[in-house]
C-alpha cells in the first residue's frame, strides 16, 4: 500500500536520527515508571479510600505525601522524551493530535486539577476531602492515558487520518480499533503492578531504618504486584492477538529481534509473578526493570511495524547541529551532577541529625 | 500546507494560545524573579538569624511551588500543547531547529524541579548554607530556563542572521534577544514582589506584615525602573520596518501597549502605597487589584511582541498561515489547494467554488480569524464589501498594511475565498452587479445661426468633459457641485476679433435644473466643508443656476465657475448632461448678439460602492450612506481618524482638509498625501480589475453604465482609459514619485511599483496630464506604436484645457471638452455635445475644420494660422455621420 498522502513532509533533524531515539526510548522508560508510580498509586488509594473510609491504608501511607512528587516528575520526565518523539515523528504526532484536538488539550487543565487532587489528598488524610482529591486526580489519569493511548494510535496509523474530512473539530477518537482497549488496560495494570512495587521498595527502604512492620508491608506491596501482573500477562497476550496477523507473528518469531526482546519481557515478567508471589523483593524488581526495558523496546519495535511502509527515521535529513549537541550532554552532566548534590545536600542533614 | 487545521471557528487558535501562554509567562516570570525572591530573603533572614522572616520564606516556598511547579509546569507544557495543535507546521520549524536548545531547558527544568521539591520538602532539615546553596541553585536554573526560552521567543520575532545561516547560535542570539532578556528578567523580579504581598498578607504580627509589605514593595519598585529602560531598547532593537508595520500601521497593538503603559503606571503607584504603611483592608485589596494588573501588565506586553511579529509565526521566514516565503511563488503559480496536503479540493472548478473556498479560508485566514467568534471575527470586518470588494481586499492584502500576510495562490482560487466569504458568510451573491443603466433620452434642437448674417459666433464649454462630485455631504465631500463654464465670443469679420469689452455674457440652466438646493444636501452641509455658508443654489464662487459670466482679460474668455449644477432634474431623471442656454448680450444697448447652448456634464455615478457595499443613493447613482459608512469606517480603522464619529455628530469633513489637492485649491495637512494620489495610490494596490476596466469601477466612465462619460472620437475609436492615463498601476506610480518624501507614500509605492514602473515620470494631479501633442505630433495622425501616457504636462498653463492656438482661441471653443471632443456621441441623444458645430458649422467636426473657415473669417482661408495640419480634411469621417 502506498503512503498515505495525507503525511506531512517532516523537517530536517539536527543529529543521526538514532541519538533523538536512544534518548526518546530512554527517557520514556523513566518518564512511564514514574507515571505508572503515579496512576497505580492513584487507583490503589482510590480504592482503598472508597472500601474503607476512615481506616487509611498502612501499605499506602508513605506514598501519600510522595505523589505530588511523582506528579512534578513524571511531568517533568514526559517533556524530554515528548520533545525527542517529536524531533523524529513530530509530522505524523502533530497530525494525529489536531485530529483529537479537543480532547488533547483538555490534558493541559485536567493534568492541573489532578496535579492539585493528589495536594488535596496528601494534605487531608482520612476524610472526604481526601476522596475527592484522590478521586479527581486518579479519574484524570484514567482520562488522559486513554486520549494518550488514542493519540499514540492515531499516530501510528496515517490510514485512519481521512476520519479528518468528516470530522474537523478534534474530537476523533480510534473507538473501533481492536487494540485500543488491550493496549489502554496494559498500561494501566502495569500502574498497579508498579506501584505495587515501588509500595515494596519504599517498604524495603523504611525496613533499612527499622521500621516497624515494614516486612509485612513489602509482603503486600508484592502480592499488588504479582496479582496485577498475572493480570497483565493475559492483556498482553489479548493486545498480541488484537493486533494485525502480520504485525502479531513478527513477535512470534517472524523477527527474530522482535521475538526476543518481547520474549525476554514475557518470561521476566512471568519470573517476577513467581518471586513476587514468594516475598522475594530484589529478584522482582530486577526482573521488572528487565520487562520493563524489554517491553519499552518491544514497544518501540511495534511502533516501527505500524510505519513500514509509512515513514522511516533513517530517511530524515539531517542538517547537524554537532556543537549545541555536545553542549547539551555537557549541560546534561552538569545538571545531573547538581540534582546528585542537591539531593544529597537535602538528606545528609537529615541522616547527620538522626545521627546526632 | 502540510498538516490538518483543527477547526477552532468560534474559539479561535490564536486565543487559546494566548489564554495558555499568558497565564503560563506569568507564572513563569514569577518563578524566575520568585526563585531570586526567595534566595536574597532567606539569605537576608540567616544573616539576621531572622526566625519570623525564615518562616515567612518556608510558608512562601509552599505557595510558590503550588502555583509555578504545578500550575507553572503544566501551562508550559500547555504552550507547547497548544501551539502544536494550532501552528503545528511553526512549532515543527522550531522544534527541529531547537531541539538542542530545548533539551538544555529540560535539564535546567530538572534542575529546578528537583531544587524546588529540595528546598521546600527539607527546608527545616537542611543547614542553613545548603538551604542556601540550593536557593541559589532553584534561581539559577529557573533563570537559566529564561536564558534558553528568551532566545527561542524572541527569534520568532526577529530571526536575524538565521535566516542566512540557518545557523543555531544566530537565530539564538538575534537582535532582541538581550534587550528581552533584561526587560523579562526585570518584569521577573518585579512579580517576584507582587507575588509577595500575598503570601505576607496572611501574616498575623501586624508590624512584621508592615515591614515585610514593604520590602516586596521595594521589589516591585526598583525593577520596575529597569523596565522602562530596557523596554525602549527593546523597540529599537526592532527594525524599522517592524517598528513601522506594528506601530503605526497595524491599528491592534496599540490597546495593548497602553494597557502595558497603564498597567506599568498603576503597578508603580500601586507601589508606592504599599511600600507605606497602611491596614490590612487597604493591604488586601491592593493586592488582589496588582496581581490582577501584573496580569494585564504582562498580557499586554506578550500580545504587543505577538502582534509585532505578525504577518509571520516565525519572522521574515514563515506566515502566520504556516506558508513559509519561500513557497509563495510556487504556490501563486499553482495554486495553494494543489499543495495542501490536507485539503479536501485540489482545484477550483465552477461546482466547488465554495468548498475550494472554505478550504482556502482554512488555510489562509483561519489561524487569525474566527467565523461569528471571539476574536479577530472575519464577518464584522468584511460585512458590507461587496464580492469585488472583497476580491479587492485579497487583491491587495498585505500589500500596504503589511502586517496581514498577501493572499496566496491562484486568480481561480482568490475568487473563490471571494465566493465562500460573500455566499457562506454574508450571504450575498458573489456576483458584480453591472453598473446601472438608466440613460434617458433627450430630444435636441439647435440654435440659430445665420452664415451670412450672424455677426457673432459665441463658443462655450464646460472645463472638464466630465465634472464628478461626490454627492454625500452628509458623510464627506471630496468633489462639491462645481461646473464651470467658459466662453470666447467672436466677432466675425476679416480678421476675426475675440471680443470681452462691452458684452455681458448670461447663462441660465435649462428646465427642470434651476433648484439644485432640493435634490442636495451640500447647502446644509456647506459651511462644515467648505468654511462657507452658501446661499440655496449658489455655488463656492458666487454663481448660481443663472447669471453672467466673468471676463477673464487674460485669456480673452468668459468664465463662470462653480455653478453647482446637478445631475438630478425635478421631474426625478438622472440626467448628467444638463444644458445652459449662453446668451452674449451688447451691454450698451440689451441687444442678444448670439444665443447657444452648452452642456454642463456633471456626474454622481461613484462607483464606491462596487467595493465598499450599500446601494445607489438614488435612480442607480450617488454615494449612498451605507457606502459612505463602510468608507468612513475603514479609514477611520486604518488611519486613526474619527471621521464617522464627526459625520454621525453633523460634522462632515472635507477630504481635502487633510489631504492637499491642487484642483480644490486645498493646502491641506503637507505630511499627508495628495487626495488623487491617496486615492489612485491606495486602491491601486487592490484593484482586482484590470485595464480601463478597473477606472470603471469607480469613476463614471462604464461603457453601459448612467454616465458613459467617455464620448469622443478617441473612445468611438476604441480607446479606452488606460490609453492616455496609463494603467491604474503606472498611474499610480506617477503620481505618488513626486509625494516620495511621505512615509505613508513610501507605503503605497512599495506596495505598487515594480521593475516595469521604474521607467514612469512623476506626475502632479490634475496639472500634470498626457498631452494631445504626445500622439498627435504636430497635430497630426499617430504614429503607429504611439504612447499617450508618461509624459505629462509641466502645469495647469500647459493643459488641453488651458491652451490657445496660435490666434488665441481656445482649445476646447473648437474642439470641445476633453472626453466630449467633437464629433461627441452622448449617451441621452446622438448630438447633445455636438450643439455647437452643428450650430455653426452645421457638422459634427471640430468648429473651423473641413475648409468651414467662413464660420469667422468669413470666407475660405488658405493658411493653417491657429495650428499646423488644420487644413487637411477631418480624418475619421466616418465618425461625423
Amino acid at each position: 500500500m502506498p503512503p498515505s498522502p495525507l503525511i506531512p513532509t517532516p523537517d530536517t533533524i539536527p543529529a543521526p536520527a538514532w541519538i533523538f531515539h536512544i534518548l526518546d526510548v530512554t527517557l520514556f522508560l523513566l518518564h512511564i515508571t514514574v507515571i505508572n508510580v503515579l496512576v497505580g498509586g492513584s487507583l490503589l488509594f482510590l480504592y482503598s479510600r472508597f472500601m474503607r473510609r476512615d481506616q487509611p491504608n498502612e501499605t499506602l501511607e508513605p506514598l501519600a505525601k510522595k505523589l505530588p512528587v511523582t506528579f512534578a516528575l513524571g511531568i517533568n520526565l514526559g517533556v524530554a522524551p515528548l520533545l525527542f518523539l517529536q524531533v523524529i515523528w513530530g509530522h505524523l504526532f502533530y497530525s494525529s493530535s489536531i485530529l483529537l484536538g479537543v480532547f488533547w488539550i483538555l490534558v493541559i487543565p485536567l493534568v492541573i486539577l489532578a496535579y492539585y487532587g493528589t495536594y488535596i489528598h496528601a494534605k487531608s488524610a482520612g476524610n472526604g476531602l481526601a476522596l475527592f482529591g484522590i478521586g479527581m486526580a486518579s479519574l484524570v489519569l484514567l482520562y488522559v492515558g486513554f486520549i494518550f493511548v488514542n493519540n499514540i494510535l492515531l499516530m501510528l496509523q496515517p490510514k485512519e487520518w481521512t476520519a479528518y474530512f468528516g470530522n474537523r473539530n478534534g474530537t476523533i477518537l480510534l473507538l473501533s480499533d481492536p487494540t485500543l482497549i488491550p493496549r489502554y488496560l496494559h498500561y494501566i495494570v502495569a500502574s498497579v503492578a508498579i506501584a505495587g512495587l515501588f509500595l515494596s521498595t519504599v517498604w524495603t527502604i523504611r525496613k533499612g531504618k527499622q521500621v516497624q512492620g515494614a516486612d509485612e508491608q513489602i509482603g503486600k506491596g508484592l502480592k499488588i504486584f504479582g496479582y496485577a501482573t498475572v493480570v497483565q500477562a493475559a492483556v498482553g497476550l489479548w493486545f498480541l492477538m488484537a493486533l494485525e496477523r502480520e504485525m502479531m507473528l513478527q513477535f512470534m518469531g517472524g523477527d527474530p529481534w522482535a521475538t526476543a526482546f518481547f520474549g525476554i519481557g514475557f518470561l521476566s515478567g512471568l519470573g517476577a509473578i513467581a518471586t513476587a508471589f514468594g516475598g522475594k523483593f530484589r529478584p522482582t524488581l530486577i526482573m521488572t526493570i528487565i520487562t520493563m526495558v524489554a517491553m519499552v523496546i518491544t514497544r518501540d519495535q511495534l511502533r516501527a511495524m505500524y510505519l513500514s511502509g509509512s515513514f522511516d527515521p533513517s530517511s530524515l535529513t539531517v542538517n547537524p547541529q554537532y556543537g549545541v549537541l555536545v553542549l547539551f550532554l555537557v549541560i546534561l552532566v552538569l545538571g545531573l551532577a547538581s540534582v546528585v548534590w542537591m539531593l544529597r545536600a537535602g538528606f545528609r542533614t537529615d541522616a547527620g541529625r538522626a545521627a546526632s | 500546507m502540510n498538516y490538518p487545521i483543527w477547526d477552532l471557528t468560534t474559539i479561535g487558535g490564536g486565543s487559546l494560545i494566548a489564554l495558555i501562554a499568558i497565564l503560563h509567562v506569568y507564572i513563569a516570570h514569577l518563578a524566575v524573579g520568585g526563585g531570586l525572591f526567595l534566595w536574597l530573603t532567606d539569605r537576608t533572614a540567616v544573616k539576621r538569624s531572622d526566625a519570623q522572616l525564615t518562616d515567612y520564606v518556608r510558608r512562601h516556598t509552599w505557595f510558590f511551588l503550588l502555583l509555578t511547579m504545578v500550575f507553572g509546569g503544566v501551562t508550559g507544557v500547555g504552550i507547547w500543547f497548544i501551539i502544536a495543535l494550532v501552528q503545528p507546521a511553526a512549532t515543527s520549524s522550531l522544534i527541529h531547529n531547537f531541539v538542542f536548545g530545548w533539551a538544555i531547558e529540560w535539564v535546567f527544568f530538572v534542575g529546578e524541579i528537583v531544587a524546588l521539591l529540595v528546598y521546600h520538602y527539607r527546608f527545616t532539615v537542611m543547614t542553613e548554607k545548603d538551604r542556601l546553596r540550593v536557593a541559589f541553585l532553584y534561581f539559577l536554573f529557573a533563570w537559566l530556563s529564561l536564558v534558553i526560552i528568551n532566545g527561542i521567543l524572541a527569534f520568532m520575532l526577529t530571526p536575524g542572521a538565521w535566516l542566512a545561516t540557518g545557523g543555531f547560535w544566530d537565530g539564538f542570539f538575534n537582535p532582541t534577544y538581550f534587550p528581552s532578556l533584561v526587560f523579562r528578567t526585570s518584569m521577573a523580579a518585579v512579580i517576584a514582589g507582587l507575588f509577595g504581598f500575598v503570601t505576607a498578607l496572611f501574616i498575623k504580627d501586624e508590624s512584621f506584615r508592615a515591614r515585610l509589605m514593604n520590602y516586596c514593595a521595594r521589589w516591585l519598585l526598583y525593577p520596575l525602573i529597569g523596565v522602562v529602560p530596557s523596554a525602549v531598547w527593546y523597540y529599537y532593537a526592532l527594525s524599522e520596518e517592524i517598528r513601522v508595520r506594528s506601530f503605526d500601521l497595524n491599528p491592534q497593538t496599540m490597546p495593548f501597549v497602553w494597557i502595558f503603559g497603564l498597567a506599568t503606571v498603576a503597578l508603580f503607584v500601586a507601589g508606592v502605597i504599599l511600600i507605606r504603611r497602611s491596614s490590612l483592608a487597604v493591604q488586601r485589596i491592593l493586592t488582589v487589584i496588582v496581581v490582577a494588573i501584573g496580569l494585564g501588565w504582562i498580557g499586554g506586553f506578550e500580545y504587543v511582541r505577538e502582534i509585532a511579529r505578525k504577518p509571520y509565526i516565525i519572522g521574515e521566514y514563515m506566515y502566520s498561515t504556516s506558508i513559509t516565503k519561500d513557497q509563495v511563488a510556487t504556490l501563486n503559480r499553482e495554486g495553494v489547494l494543489k499543495h495542501a496536503r490536507w485539503s479536501e479540493v485540489r482545484e477550483v472548478i465552477a461546482e466547488n467554488r465554495a468548498l475550494a473556498g472554505r478550504e482556502l479560508f482554512r488555510l489562509q485566514c483561519q489561524s487569525c480569524h474566527t467565523i461569528n467568534g471571539i476574536r479577530n471575527d472575519i464577518v464584522p470586518r468584511i460585512k458590507g464589501f461587496t464580492y469585488l470588494g472583497l476580491l479587492a481586499h485579497l487583491t491587495g492584502q498585505g500589500k500596504i498594511q503589511t502586517y496581514m500576510p498577501p493572499f496566496m495562490g491562484t486568480q481561480e482560487e482568490k475568487e473563490a475565498l471571494a465566493f465562500y466569504m460573500t455566499t457562506e458568510l454574508l450571504d450575498i451573491p458573489a456576483t458584480v452587479e453591472p453598473p446601472s443603466s438608466q440613460v434617458v433620452p433627450t430630444t435636441e434642437t439647435i440654435p440659430p445661426f445665420d452664415v451670412k448674417k450672424s455677426e457673432y459666433i459665441l463658443l462655450v464649454w464646460n472645463d472638464l468633459g466630465m465634472h464628478c462630485m461626490t454627492d454625500g455631504d452628509k458623510w464627506f465631500s471630496f468633489l462639491p457641485p462645481a461646473n464651470t463654464l467658459e466662453a470666447q465670443l467672436i466677432k466675425r469679420g476679416d480678421p476675426p476679433q475675440l471680443v470681452t469689452e462691452g458684452i455681458e455674457l448670461r447663462y441660465e440652466v435649462e428646465p427642470g435644473h434651476g433648484n439644485p438646493s432640493v435634490h442636495s444636501e451640500f447647502w446644509k452641509f456647506a459651511e462644515p466643508l467648505y468654511g462657507k455658508k452658501l446661499e440655496a443654489n449658489m455655488g463656492l464662487f458666487g454663481k448660481g443656476m443663472q447669471g453672467t459670466f466673468d471676463i477673464d482679460t487674460e485669456r480673452n474668455s468668459f468664465i463662470a465657475p462653480g455653478i453647482p449644477v446637478l445631475p438630478y432634474a425635478d421631474d426625478g431623471r438622472y440626467n448628467p448632461y444638463p444644458s445652459f442656454t449662453v446668451k452674449a448680450v451688447e451691454q450698451a444697448t440689451g441687444r442678444v448678439l448670439i444665443t447657444t447652448r452648452v452642456v454642463a456634464p456633471v456626474s454622481t455615478e461613484i462607483g464606491c460602492k462596487n467595493c465598499h457595499g450599500g446601494e445607489w443613493k438614488a435612480n442607480g447613482t450617488g454615494l449612498g450612506d451605507e457606502t459612505a459608512k463602510n468608507i468612513l469606517a475603514a479609514h477611520d480603522r486604518l488611519s486613526g481618524t474619527t471621521l464617522l464619529e464627526s459625520a454621525l455628530e453633523g460634522k462632515p469633513q472635507l477630504c481635502q482638509s487633510c489631504h492637499p489637492d491642487p484642483v480644490l485649491n486645498a493646502a491641506g495637512d503637507s505630511t499627508v498625501v495628495d487626495f488623487s494620489t491617496a486615492m489612485h495610490g491606495w486602491h491601486a494596490a487592490y484593484m482586482p480589475l484590470e485595464g480601463s476596466a478597473s477606472c470603471d469601477v469607480c469613476h463614471p466612465s462604464a461603457p453601459k453604465g448612467n454616465t458613459r462619460c467617455l464620448r469622443d472620437p478617441h473612445s468611438a475609436l476604441g480607446l479606452g482609459c488606460t490609453d492616455c492615463h496609463g494603467t491604474m498601476q503606472e498611474d499610480a506610480v506617477a503620481l505618488l514619485k513626486p509625494e516620495q518624501a511621505k512615509p505613508s507614500a513610501q507605503r503605497m509605492l512599495r506596495a505598487i511599483a515594480d521593475a516595469e514602473t521604474e521607467s514612469i515620470e512623476p506626475r502632479v494631479a490634475w496639472l500634470g496630464q498626457p498631452d494631445c501633442l504626445n500622439c498627435h505630433v504636430d497635430f497630426a495622425k499617430p504614429e503607429a506604436g504611439y504612447k499617450g501616457f508618461n509624459q505629462w504636462t509641466a502645469g495647469g498653463a500647459d493643459l488641453y484645457r488651458n491652451r490657445t492656438d496660435d490666434a488665441g482661441v481656445r482649445c476646447p471653443a473648437c474642439h470641445g471638452s476633453t472626453h466630449a471632443l467633437y464629433p461627441a456621441k452622448n449617451p441621452a441623444h446622438r448630438d447633445r455635445d455636438n450643439i455647437q458645430p452643428l450650430q455653426y458649422i452645421d457638422s459634427r467636426a471640430p468648429i473651423g475644420s473641413n475648409g468651414t473657415c467662413a464660420v469667422c473669417h468669413g470666407k475660405k482661408m488658405t493658411d493653417a494660422i491657429h495650428h499646423p495640419n488644420m487644413e487637411r480634411p477631418f480624418r475619421n469621417a466616418g465618425l461625423l455621420k
